[in-house]
C-alpha cells in the first residue's frame, strides 16, 4: 500500500525531526510502525459511536469537571456527525481518544498494553475435562483463583469440592451431622453444640468457606432447639393451652422450614460429570455449571437468610416459654410486636394472632358466661382453690319461711337456727372478694389493665348472678346471644374493647337489678335505717315504753323470749306492722355478752339478719356497726325519754299539786338545768337522724338509682355510706388513740343526766309527800282526818333534803361542765359536721361566755 | 462541476476543523497537518488505536533521540 507507506513516512517524518536527514532510523521506524499497524491492537472493537462519545466525555469531566469542555466535545461531535466527507467518524474519535487518554497513564499502558498482547499459552492443556470452556474467558487466560487452585492441587491438599459441603450442611440446617462437618455434642451442656470440621489428608476446607458454613449452621442450630421444644411439649402432660397452641404454630412453621429444605435439596443437582469428580475438578465444573442454576453456599446463604431471623425469633419465644406461663407468655411474645423490623413485626403479629386463641376462648367463657374454664391456671383470673365449691345454700327457710310466718314461730325459729346461720354466712362478702383474683402479671399488654378489670368484674358479675343469685337462666340466654356477635381476636382489639364494655355493662346493670329487684336490697337498708337507727319514731317510743321498766332490771334476769316478744309487740302496736313481712321477719332483739353487775339498757340490742347473696353487700362487718350505731342511738333515745317524762312532771306536777314556795326556787333551778338537758339532747338528736343519717342516706339512694358501676362499686357505695355514718354518729376523731374520746365524754353525759333524773325524781318524791304532810295538817286545822300523822317519816324526809338539794346541784353542775368540755372539744373537731353541731350546741355562746365568765370572775 | 468541487473542499476543510477542535479539546497535541494525515491513514482502513499506538512511539522515539543528541553534545 503505497498510500499508506507515504502517509507513515510524512507522519515519521512530523513528529521525529532525526529521521529526516537519517535515512537509517527513517526506514527503521517505518517499520516499527508497520509492525505496530500489523499487530492484533483493538481488533475486537465494534463501532459504537454512544459508547464512545460516553468514554470521551468521561474522560473530559475527569479532566475539567466543570462540565464545559464535555458540552463543546458533545457540540463538536453533532457537528462532525453532520459532515458528509469523512466515512470512518467513529474510528477517528476512538483515535483522538486512546492517543488522549494514553499520555495520562504513562507508566499504566506500556504494561498493560504487552499483557493484553500475548495470547493465553496453555487454556488447553489445562482443562482436560473441557467439555464446555466457555470461550469468552479463553483469551483472558487463568484467573488468580484458578492459579491457586491449580497450585493447590499441586501441592496435594485441594478444598473439598462445594457440592459435598453443601450437602453436609442442608444435613446442618436439619440438625444432622454431616460426612465432612459434624455436630460435636458435648455431654454436659447441650447448648454447647460445636461444628467439626472433619479435614482428611486429601482435602482442606477454606477459612471463608468454613464461616460461611458456621453462618447457615446456626439456623440448624435454632432449628434443633425449637424442634427439640415442641417435641419435649408434646410428650409432657399438662401444659398449658397457650403453650399448647404456641407448639402448634411453631410446628406449623417447622413443617414450612421442611419444604424448604426440600425445594432446596431438590435445587441442589447432584454432581454434573460422574466420572472425575474425586480430584476436585468434577467440583470446579460443578460449580461452573451450577453458576446458572445450581445451588452454592453463597445461595444457600441468601435462600436461608429470612428464616435465620424467624429461627431466631421462635427460638426467642421458646426460650421465654420455659420459665413464662399462660398470659406472661403472650406478653413476652407480645413484647416484640413493637419492633421496628416489619418483618419481625408481622411475624410476632402471627404468632401472637395463633397463640392468643385459646386465652380468647377463655376470655370468651369467661366474659359471656361467667365461668371460668382454665385448667392450667393460665388466664388473668385465678380461682382460690379453697373456695370453688363453695356456693351460697339459700337457706331453705327463706323460701318456706316468706311463706307462713306465723306469729308464734317467726321469730323464734329464726332465734333456734341463728347460730347455724351465722355460720353460714361466714363466706358471704369473702366469696365475692376472694373467689377469683385478679393476677396482674398474667394479664396480657394488649389488653390493658383498665380493662382487664373490666374483664374481671363482668365475669365475677356473671358468676356471682348465675351462682349466688340462681339466675342461670339470664346468663344462659346471654351466652347465645353473645355467641352471634363473633369471636374475639388479637388483631381485632377495637372490635374487642367493644365487646367487653358492653358486656360490662350489661353485667353490672343485670347486677344491680337483681339485686335491688330480686333480692330488695333497698327494702333492707331501709330497714335497717328504720329499725336500727331508730327511724321509726313511733316504733322507737313503742319500744322503748314497753321495754323500759324490764330493761332497769339486772342483766341476768332478762330472758331472750320476753324481748323478742315485746319487739313483736311494738311492731304490732307500731307503724312497722305495715313493713313487708320478710324485713320484720329478719329483725330480733337479743342480749350481748353481759356481766356482773349490768343491767338490761347495757346489754339490750336489735339485730337485723341478713342472708345470701344480700350479705354480700350487707357482711358481719358492716352489721356490727349497725350495732353500734344502734347502741349509741338508742341510748340517746333513752335519755331524751327519760328527759322528756321528768320534764312532764316537773312543768305539770310542781305547779299544780306541788305547792311548796319554800321550794319554789328549788324547782326553779331544775327547770333551768333540765331546759339546758333537753336542748343538748335535741340538738343531739337532730344532728343524728337529719345532718348525718339522711344525708348519707341520699348520698346512697343517688348511687344505687344511678345503676353504674358493678358489685364492688356497690359494696363500696354501702360501706363509704356506713362509715360516714359511723364516724359522725360516734363523733370519732381522727386522732390515732383518741377516737373514741368525745364519745366517752358524750356517754358520761348521758349517765349524769340519767343520775340527775332520778336526783329529781327523789326531790320530787319528797315534795309529794311534804305537800301531802303539809295538806294533811291543813286537813287537821279544817278538822278532817285524812290519815294517821307520821311524823318520824317527816322527821326523816326533812333530814334527806340537804342531801336531795345537794345532789341535784352537783349533777347540774357536772352537766354543765362535760356539756362545755364537749362543745369545746367538737369546736376543734376535724369534721366539719361535727364542728356545726359545737356551734349549735353552744348556739349564742352559751357555753363560751360562761367560760369568760369565770374567767371574768376569776380576775375580778 | 468547480462548484461542487469547491463544496467538498470546503466541507472537507470544516470537518478537519472540528477534528480539530477535538483534539484541542483533548489535547492530544497534534498539530493539523499531522492530524489530517492521520484522518487520511484511517480512511484508508488503518485501525485508529495501533495508529495511536505508533503516534505514541513516534514521540517516545523522538524524545530519546533528543536525549541521545543533548547526552552526545
Amino acid at each position: 500500500m503505497p498510500d499508506l507507506s507515504a502517509s507513515l513516512d510524512s507522519l515519521v517524518s512530523a513528529l521525529v525531526p532525526q529521521a529526516r536527514t537519517d535515512n537509517a532510523l527513517n526506514a527503521e521506524l517505518l517499520a516499527h510502525c508497520q509492525d505496530i499497524l500489523n499487530s492484533h491492537i483493538g481488533q475486537n472493537n465494534d463501532a459504537d459511536i454512544g459508547h464512545l462519545a460516553d468514554l470521551v466525555k468521561r474522560h473530559l469531566l475527569q479532566t475539567s469537571p466543570t462540565g464545559v469542555t464535555a458540552l463543546k466535545f458533545t457540540n463538536l461531535l453533532s457537528r462532525l456527525l453532520d459532515q458528509p466527507v469523512l466515512s470512518k467518524k467513529h474510528a477517528s474519535i476512538l483515535f483522538l481518544h486512546s492517543l488522549a487518554s494514553a499520555p495520562r497513564h504513562p507508566t499504566v499502558t506500556p504494561t498493560f498494553l504487552p499483557s493484553l498482547a500475548p495470547p493465553p499459552p496453555r487454556p488447553a492443556s489445562t482443562v482436560p475435562s473441557a467439555a464446555d470452556p466457555p470461550p469468552a474467558h479463553q483469551p483472558y487466560g487463568k484467573s488468580k483463583a484458578e492459579k491457586l487452585r491449580e497450585y493447590r492441587q499441586k501441592s496435594g491438599q485441594p478444598h473439598l469440592p462445594e457440592y459435598l459441603l453443601l450437602r453436609d450442611t442442608l444435613y446442618l440446617l436439619q440438625g444432622i451431622s454431616g460426612k465432612y462437618i459434624r455436630l460435636s455434642v458435648s455431654n454436659d451442656d447441650p447448648e454447647q453444640n460445636k461444628l467439626v470440621f472433619v479435614e482428611d489428608s486429601k482435602h482442606i476446607i477454606a477459612g471463608p468457606t468454613k464461616v460461611l458454613i458456621h453462618r447457615l449452621s446456626e439456623v440448624g442450630h435454632l432449628y434443633t432447639r425449637v424442634e427439640a421444644f415442641v417435641r419435649d411439649r408434646e410428650a409432657k402432660p399438662g401444659v398449658g393451652m397457650i403453650e399448647q397452641s404456641l407448639c402448634h404454630h411453631l410446628q406449623a412453621q417447622l413443617t414450612e422450614y421442611y419444604r424448604l429444605v426440600a425445594v432446596l435439596e431438590s435445587q441442589m443437582s447432584g454432581p454434573p460429570h460422574s466420572g472425575g469428580h474425586k480430584d476436585g475438578n468434577g467440583g470446579e465444573g460443578n460449580v461452573r455449571g451450577g453458576e446458572e442454576t445450581g445451588l452454592t453456599l453463597k445461595r444457600l446463604d441468601v435462600w436461608i437468610n429470612e428464616w435465620r431471623l424467624r429461627m431466631r425469633m421462635m427460638s426467642v419465644c421458646v426460650e421465654g416459654a420455659r420459665d413464662a406461663q399462660g398470659g406472661a407468655l403472650v406478653n413476652l411474645i407480645h413484647g416484640y410486636t413493637d419492633n421496628g423490623d416489619p418483618f419481625v413485626r408481622k411475624f410476632t403479629d402471627q404468632l401472637l394472632e395463633e397463640v392468643s386463641k385459646p386465652f380468647f376462648a377463655t376470655l370468651h367463657k369467661w366474659l359471656f358466661s361467667g365461668e371460668l374454664y382454665d385448667p392450667y391456671s393460665e388466664f388473668f383470673v385465678s380461682l382460690d382453690p379453697e373456695l370453688a365449691h363453695v356456693q351460697y345454700v339459700h337457706p331453705s327457710s327463706l323460701a318456706g319461711g316468706i311463706g307462713h310466718l306465723s306469729a308464734d314461730g317467726g321469730f323464734a325459729g329464726l332465734g333456734a337456727d341463728n347460730d347455724d346461720i351465722s355460720g353460714d354466712r361466714e363466706g358471704g362478702l369473702r366469696l365475692w372478694e376472694a373467689k377469683y383474683q385478679f393476677q396482674k402479671e398474667m394479664l396480657p399488654m394488649f389488653v390493658g389493665e383498665a380493662f382487664g378489670r373490666k374483664i374481671f368484674s363482668t365475669g365475677k358479675s356473671l358468676n356471682f348472678i348465675r351462682y349466688s343469685c340462681h339466675d342461670s337462666d339470664w346468663v344462659a340466654t346471654r351466652e347465645k346471644m353473645s355467641n352471634t356477635g363473633g369471636s374475639l381476636k388479637y388483631s381485632d382489639i377495637s372490635g374487642l374493647e367493644r365487646s367487653i364494655d358492653t358486656a360490662y355493662q350489661t353485667a353490672s346493670q343485670r347486677l344491680f337489678e337483681v339485686f335491688i329487684e330480686k333480692f330488695k336490697l333497698l327494702d333492707h337498708l331501709r330497714a335497717l335505717k328504720h329499725y336500727l337507727m331508730l327511724g321509726h319514731g313511733d316504733f322507737a317510743d313503742q319500744l322503748m315504753e314497753t321495754l323500759g321498766p324490764s330493761l332497769s332490771r339486772p342483766a341476768n334476769t332478762l330472758y331472750r323470749h320476753n324481748l323478742t316478744a315485746t319487739l313483736e309487740t311494738a311492731i304490732r302496736s307500731s307503724n312497722a306492722q305495715n313493713d313487708p313481712p320478710d324485713v320484720l321477719r329478719r329483725l330480733d332483739a337479743r342480749m350481748l355478752e353481759y356481766s356482773h353487775g349490768e343491767i338490761g339498757w347495757d346489754v339490750f340490742t336489735l339485730e337485723y339478719k341478713v342472708d345470701a347473696p344480700i350479705d354480700t353487700v350487707l357482711d358481719p362487718e358492716s352489721m356490727i356497726k349497725y350495732q353500734k350505731l344502734f347502741n349509741h342511738l338508742w341510748k340517746l333515745r333513752r335519755v331524751e325519754g327519760a328527759l322528756s317524762a321528768g320534764w312532764m312532771k316537773v312543768a305539770g306536777g310542781s305547779r299544780t299539786f306541788l305547792r311548796l314556795p319554800d321550794l319554789e326556787s328549788d324547782w326553779h333551778q331544775i327547770r333551768i338545768v333540765m331546759a339546758e338537758m333537753v336542748h343538748f339532747i335535741r340538738q343531739m338528736q337532730a344532728y343524728c337522724q337529719l345532718e348525718v343519717i339522711e344525708c348519707s342516706w341520699k348520698i346512697l339512694i343517688d348511687f344505687l338509682d344511678k345503676k353504674e358501676g358493678d358489685l364492688d362499686a356497690m359494696i363500696g357505695a354501702h360501706s363509704s355510706y356506713l362509715d360516714r355514718m359511723v364516724k359522725k354518729v360516734l363523733l370519732l376523731s381522727p386522732k390515732a388513740g383518741r377516737e373514741e374520746n368525745l364519745l366517752v365524754q358524750v356517754r358520761d353525759l348521758f349517765s349524769t343526766i340519767l343520775q340527775f333524773r332520778d336526783a329529781m325524781d327523789n326531790f320530787y318524791n319528797y315534795c309529794l309527800s311534804e305537800s301531802a304532810r303539809r295538806d294533811q295538817g291543813r286537813d287537821v286545822d279544817r278538822g278532817v282526818f285524812t290519815g294517821l300523822d307520821q311524823n318520824t317519816d317527816n322527821q326523816q324526809l326533812r333530814d334527806a333534803l340537804p342531801r336531795i338539794r345537794r345532789m341535784i346541784k352537783e349533777y347540774g353542775s357536772s352537766f354543765s361542765e362535760r356539756a362545755q368540755v364537749i362543745v369545746h372539744g367538737l369546736q376543734s373537731h376535724t369534721d366539719l359536721d361535727c364542728r356545726f353541731l359545737g356551734i349549735r350546741l353552744s348556739f349564742s355562746d352559751f357555753y363560751k361566755s360562761k367560760k369568760e365568765q369565770q374567767a371574768q370572775q376569776q380576775r375580778s | 462541476m468547480s462548484s461542487r468541487e469547491s463544496d467538498r473542499i470546503n466541507s472537507a476543510q470544516q470537518t478537519l476543523d472540528i477534528l480539530f477542535d477535538i483534539s484541542q479539546l483533548l489535547n492530544t497535541k497534534l498539530d493539523k497537518e499531522t492530524l489530517a494525515t492521520c484522518v487520511g491513514l484511517i480512511e484508508s482502513g488503518v485501525n485508529p488505536e495501533a495508529l495511536a499506538a505508533v503516534i505514541q512511539e513516534l514521540r517516545r522515539e523522538s524524545v530519546t533521540l533528543n536525549v541521545q543528541a543533548a547526552n552526545a553534545r
